[in-house]
């Protein structure tokens, strides 16, 4: 599973607007999208006539000047007008040579998106570039959306739609409270016209660790609500039915042949089982047990999933096709199941807000048992069953019901103690090698995490080193052996994961002191928020529980003359506990740790350090031992 | 006495057979599990069988001789991994003419087959970088299933070509099949000690390498793992010919030095080097270089198309947009005109392939680099990111063609300067009263490639790459760490003097460096030379010891000790491990040691790397010096008061 950034949704202490450019390499002096919407015989015709000027104010990011326009089936890319204009000697030098180009991209296997590229000619400092093209949108549920900023300033940012009077327009700004966003309505006898202007918009470069971009760049989308003919309304995407009856109408064209393939599996899955949640969990096994995730995109049929009995033959699908699967194969066996659609985390948009396929980018399955509402996604492999995917938590589910009826319903975010990781360590001095065994059981997204991990970037490491990298207990010299690992499945039984640990250079003997830090596990210590350069909130993907028991025997020959105080951090939303006792000539640790938030926002950075800080001061402690 | 054994057989064969080979090889018609080691059982996948057969098919009514390429390969997979890194195949179109047949089919463990559909195969046009493809998933695979593939393509004759053998996953049977029949033919296998053995196949002589139980290749660190993958090379010539490695070379280098020694300058060019030079001729020829390569970079771009003009003169001149062989034209032209010899160098990145000057194949002529025989250095045309200076880290210790105007000479690209990369720093410490607070005012110089390394960072690289850059500049080991003061000096990208240190001054402080321990403190003085990395290796180490490049590190650590305390636990702060060639000099090592002046504790650290390639059979004692570093980076010191 992809480790996911973060998010943001209310930023102040940016400022957005700016007239002063001049440490900039490159601007947008201008960017401009023209859309027109004309309508005939209740077949629209949609042009976005696009252009764009860019200065380079240094001669830094000359690689600026490659240019790609993206398209799918349902796009296409005409009159592309590029050029080069040098101010110093009035030339104009235009793009001669454009290419049509496909790429390959790691999450989607097949996609029918390509795009023309070009490089504009004699770009360095001083030059301005110009490009003008025409895109041709064929259905009119794709007008996409508008940036009013980009990666780097734009000067003169402008959204044009002339549509005919008897269309109706929605749009929602995103983002746009602290830019000085202009808009004006004009009409004449065939048409309105509305405009969207912004001057001096600073750049937006993505974050590590932070939400999409999407999240705090302003932006707009343009949807058609509905047309008038003949004094009838139709409607196009006028709120979250329309949406949702084109939704129905695209599954509606599934290939359903040959489901008693299909029905046979279920039937054979749940054969021993009574209760509605062992044959639920069962068949959401088997899918996830036997179905790759492999994803085409390919014009509609990237929004309609392929047949069920065809994906169980194949035994590949992307989310849409194990989606369907599991609405067939749980239907069959009398559990109430539907076909669900919503966005992921990096899709921040309501369909209350935005009734368009914008909303969304992925699928699952609803089971409803009892009175439970159970989301189910096949393409993680590992989750385990009445969980969601982790990517899913919090977002709105679309559940279609049937024709006419649906649901949203909001995913709920899976509480800390559902993703607990519990250590127990035990700790031996011979000489000065540090002696660990240590037991270490992890459930929901803890699980999940180390399995994906474990799997799918371990690449050709050993366990040893995959083990030494990803935990880094001790240091990095600390050697692995005995590593043993029950339960590595998506089964909500905990994985265990034991090992012992040989920890050189890491115990201190000064004089006749020994000084042993029992904080081998630093969790969280690298997790401070640079607030100075820091722009957008922390993301998180999921709220966890870390509880830790460490014991370590006294030597013989040795009494303890050092204790670390207990020492905690209280913060509804994170912090830790640590305590230190001893009995006898044994000493335990023990250590929670909890963080209950899926992003720490701006106006939380200083308290999130404070804990990260104190944290850190809570590892750096150890216990000290002397010789008697 | 070879040759007369060739001619003999040639006689032989050339009477009857155009059967070709790759008609009636299949695999069988009847499919089953193949038996598998407990090993083997135990690993994501493993490949059963990859068998891939070139052969030349020549007949008196074509011009040119045909290529046909066969692949069979059969995998069983046995987990998620397997599964994922098996399911989907692409089968590059470079060169094809025809595709003769694609055929897959899984068998699972219950021994059902499932055939590929046909229909299924997609076809992808100019991919980015790698031409046309023919793709598809696998259909049926489930855990413990086997993946069989077989395709045969036609291609355009070439004379050469390679095929890499060995992958990440364990093979058990690999056969490379040479088919050329009368043709005259040669070709050689790297980093195996078996050899291709002469056999004849369908009564044509062909040559064939077979190979058991190939490991998979590991990534280890200081090391090119992709480009020591065993792989083979061969050529084919044409009809009645044979040709020399040499006659290959001097094709190469006529061709290229034809087109780099111009007679005369273009006159666009021409009119541009009062703008580069900027009135200098008196320069050096160093700095006129200089000049050149930020004239060069500030105002051209390398373009990656299939635009041919891209290496017109002209067309680069007016449109100041190049491939990267155009450039190499472009950059000749000026040099030229400025009356500076230089050589033109054909070579590979030494990760992704070593450049054998023993057998020719237009695969290892990748790169292009200038060579300035009177300064020893390099210009690298199509880096943005460089300047002339030594050769960038990809290409040193690779062989290269050295094209002059009048020859060639095929030589390894070496660092002409020892102490061309070098890290100094020095690091003053200071406590608060308290023991709360740690302060490190850090002065730090860079040269050589760390230098343009930094520059081309804060130069052409996106914000959040540039913060990753000043957080290590900043004490990068420090978690807890607050930046009070970050500056840099030389860091512009268009330096003009030769290796110019790059400069940054910090001053961080931290609450995490020092520990209470009941009345003494615990200080983690190891930490402020930042993060330090540890070589592990658990298996047998398979690829020989390659660095990014020679370099060296000084550090000067002064830790001011507070009034009222003493220092103990020095003696871990003495550390000393080395690497001594055959003829007893250091190679490389990692030395610490400290002195007390005073109320001060000075730490002096030097570790150096005078070579970028070591013994592989020394292993440990190279891993003993990089660790080192690490051990240092653990120790601690106590004050404890008076």
């Amino acid at each position: 599973m992809k480790k996911r950034l973060i998010i943001l949704f209310l930023f102040t202490p940016l400022l957005i607007i700016s007239q002063n450019f001049s440490k900039e390499d490159y601007i947008f002096l201008k960017r401009q999208e023209y859309i027109k919407i004309s309508l005939e015989n209740h077949n629209f015709n949609i042009t976005k006539n696009v252009t764009e000027q860019a200065e380079y104010l240094t001669s830094n990011k000359l690689y600026f000047a490659n240019e790609a326009m993206h398209y799918d089936s349902f796009t296409t890319i005409e009159n592309i007008d590029a050029y080069t204009y040098i101010p110093n000697t009035n030339e104009k030098i235009p793009v001669n040579y454009i290419e049509t180009k496909r790429t390959f991209d790691n999450g989607v296997f097949y996609s029918d998106q390509e795009s023309k590229n070009f490089v504009f000619p004699a770009v360095t400092k001083g030059a301005i570039t110009n490009l003008s093209y025409k895109e041709v949108v064929k259905d009119p549920h794709f007008l996409g959306l508008f940036r009013f900023g980009t990666f780097v300033p734009t000067k003169n940012a402008m959204l044009t739609v002339e549509f005919p009077r008897n269309v109706s327009i929605g749009y929602i700004n995103f983002n746009t409270n602290d830019i000085d966003l202009d808009f004006k309505k004009d009409s004449n006898e065939l048409s309105n016209t509305y405009t969207w202007t912004v001057k001096n918009i600073n750049g937006f470069q993505p974050e590590d660790g932070s939400e999409a971009v999407l999240y705090y760049l302003p932006h707009i989308i343009v949807y058609i609500k509905s047309y008038e003919e003949n004094g009838q309304t139709h409607n196009v995407l006028n709120d979250v039915t329309d949406l949702y009856k084109w939704y129905h109408s695209l599954v509606n064209q599934i290939d359903n042949t040959n489901l008693n393939k299909v029905y046979a599996i279920a039937d054979k899955v749940t054969k021993h089982l009574s209760s509605k949640q062992e044959k639920a969990k069962a068949i959401f096994n088997w899918v996830q047990n036997n179905i790759n995730y492999v994803a085409f995109e390919d014009g509609l049929g990237g929004f309609i999933p392929r047949g069920a009995a065809s994906v169980c033959d194949k035994r590949y699908g992307d989310c849409k096709d194990m989606a369907n699967l599991l609405f067939e194969m749980l239907n069959h066996v009398g559990i109430e199941a539907y076909r669900t659609w919503l966005g992921t985390r990096d899709r921040h948009y309501s369909y209350f807000e935005v009734p368009t396929p914008m909303v969304d980018n992925h699928m699952i399955t609803t089971a409803i048992i009892k009175n439970d509402t159970i989301f189910l996604d096949a393409t993680d492999s590992y989750v385990p069953f009445g969980m969601p995917s982790a990517f899913i938590q919090t977002k709105e589910a679309l559940i279609g019901i049937d024709a006419q009826n649906y649901k949203v319903i909001e995913v709920p975010t899976q509480p800390a103690h559902k993703s607990e990781t519990t250590v127990t360590s035990t700790f031996n001095l011979d000489g000065n090698l540090l002696k660990v065994h240590e037991q270490r059981a992890l459930t929901g997204y803890e699980k999940v995490d180390f399995i994906s991990n474990y799997t799918f970037k371990k690449d050709t490491k050993t366990d040893e080193e995959f083990f030494n990298t990803t935990l880094s207990l001790g240091n990095n010299k600390t050697e692995y052996t005995n590593i043993k690992k029950e339960n590595f499945n998506n089964k909500s039984t905990p994985l265990v994961l034991s090992y012992d640990l040989n920890i050189g250079n890491y115990a201190k003997t000064i004089g006749n002191k020994t000084y042993i830090n029992l904080n081998i596990d630093k969790t969280l210590s690298k997790s401070g928020i640079d607030i100075e350069d820091r722009k957008y909130s922390k993301k998180i993907d999921h709220f966890f529980n870390k509880k830790f028991t460490t014991t370590f025997q006294v030597p013989d020959g040795y009494k303890v003359n050092y204790l670390p105080d207990d020492l905690s951090f209280n913060h509804p939303l994170y912090g830790y506990h640590i305590t230190y006792s001893q009995q006898g000539n044994t000493i335990t640790q023990n250590k929670t740790l909890y963080v209950k938030t899926l992003r720490v926002k701006n106006d939380e950075f200083n308290s999130w350090n404070g804990f990260i800080k104190s944290l850190i001061k809570a590892y750096r402690k150890s216990i000290i031992i002397e010789k008697i | 006495m070879l040759k007369t054994t060739y001619l003999l057989l040639l006689l032989v064969v050339s009477t009857h057979s155009f059967a070709q080979f790759h008609t009636t090889y299949n695999w069988v018609e009847t499919p089953k599990l193949h038996p598998l080691s407990a090993e083997d059982a135990n690993v994501s996948s493993v490949g059963i069988l990859k068998k891939h057969i070139v052969e030349y098919v020549y007949n008196t009514e074509t011009p040119d001789p045909i290529r046909y390429e066969t692949e069979h390969t059969i995998v069983r997979v046995n987990d998620d991994k397997g599964i994922a890194r098996h399911n989907t195949v692409y089968i590059p179109m470079y060169e094809v003419n025809n595709v003769v047949k694609i055929k897959a089919r899984t068998i699972n463990a219950q021994g059902k087959v499932t055939i590929l559909n046909q229909d299924n195969i997609k076809e992808v046009k100019n991919v980015e970088d790698y031409g046309d493809f023919k793709i598809f998933a696998i259909e049926g695979v489930e855990k413990g299933s086997e993946i069989e593939v077989l395709y045969t393509v036609e291609k355009t004759y070439d004379m050469y070509g390679s095929e890499i053998l060995q992958s990440d996953y364990k093979i058990n049977e690999v056969e490379f099949v040479f088919i050329t029949g009368i043709l005259i033919s040669n070709a050689k296998a790297y980093f195996t000690n078996t050899h291709f053995t002469d056999t004849v196949v369908n009564d044509k002589r062909a040559k064939v390498l077979r190979l058991n139980n190939m490991p998979p290749m590991i990534k280890e660190e200081y090391a090119t793992p992709d480009a020591n993958r065993i792989s083979v090379v061969y050529q084919c010539y044409p009809p009645g010919q044979n040709i020399t490695q040499d006659m290959f070379w001097n094709n190469v280098s006529n061709n290229i030095s034809s087109q780099m020694f111009p007679n005369e300058i273009n006159p666009l060019a021409l009119a541009d080097i009062d703008s580069i030079t900027k009135h200098q001729e008196t320069a050096s020829v160093f700095k006129k270089v200089a000049l050149l390569d930020n004239f060069v970079k500030n105002n051209f771009n390398i373009v990656k198309n299939n635009n041919e003009e891209l290496s017109d003169l002209n067309y680069i001149l007016k449109h100041k947009s190049a491939s990267k062989y155009g450039i190499l034209k472009l950059y000749a032209t000026y040099l030229t005109a400025l009356g500076i010899d230089f050589e033109i160098v054909v070579t590979a990145n030494r990760h992704e392939y070593k450049f054998d000057p023993t057998f020719f194949t237009p695969n290892m002529l990748r790169e292009f680099m200038i060579y300035l025989p009177s300064e020893k250095k390099y210009i690298a045309p199509d880096r943005v990111d460089y300047r002339v200076g030594e050769a960038p880290p990809n290409y040193l210790g690779n062989y290269g063609l050295f094209i002059k105007k009048d020859g060639h000479y095929l030589a390894k690209i070496h660092q002409a300067d020892p102490n061309y990369s070098q890290t100094n720093r020095v690091i003053d410490i200071s406590f608060d009263e308290d023991f709360m607070t740690t302060t490190l005012d850090v002065n730090q110089e860079y040269t050589g490639h760390w230098a343009a390394t930094y520059r081309a960072i804060l130069s052409l690289s996106p914000e959040q790459t540039i913060k990753q850059l000043k957080s290590f500049l900043t004490a990068s080991g420090v978690e807890d760490k607050e930046t009070l003061l970050f500056e840099t000096q030389n860091n512009n990208i268009n330096q003009t003097e030769y290796n110019q240190p790059f400069i940054a001054h910090s001053k961080v402080s931290s609450e995490s460096l020092i520990e209470d321990a009941g009345n003494s403190y615990l200080f983690q003085v190891g930490m402020v030379i930042g993060t330090q990395s540890e070589l592990y290796q658990e298996t047998e180490r398979m690829n020989p010891i390659e660095m990014s490049y020679p370099n060296e590190y000084n550090y000067t650590i002064t830790v001011e000790i507070p009034k009222g305390y003493t220092v103990e636990g020095l003696k871990s702060l003495n550390i000393n491990e080395n690497y001594k060639d055959t003829e007893g000099n250091t190679i490389c090592k990692f030395e610490s040691g400290y002195t007390l002046e005073n109320d001060k504790l000075i730490i002096k650290i030097q570790e150096f790397y005078r070579s970028n390639e070591y013994d592989k059979d020394r292993y440990e004692e190279f891993r003993s010096v990089i660790n080192a570093a690490s051990d240092f980076n653990k120790a601690a010191i106590l004050f404890i008061p008076e």
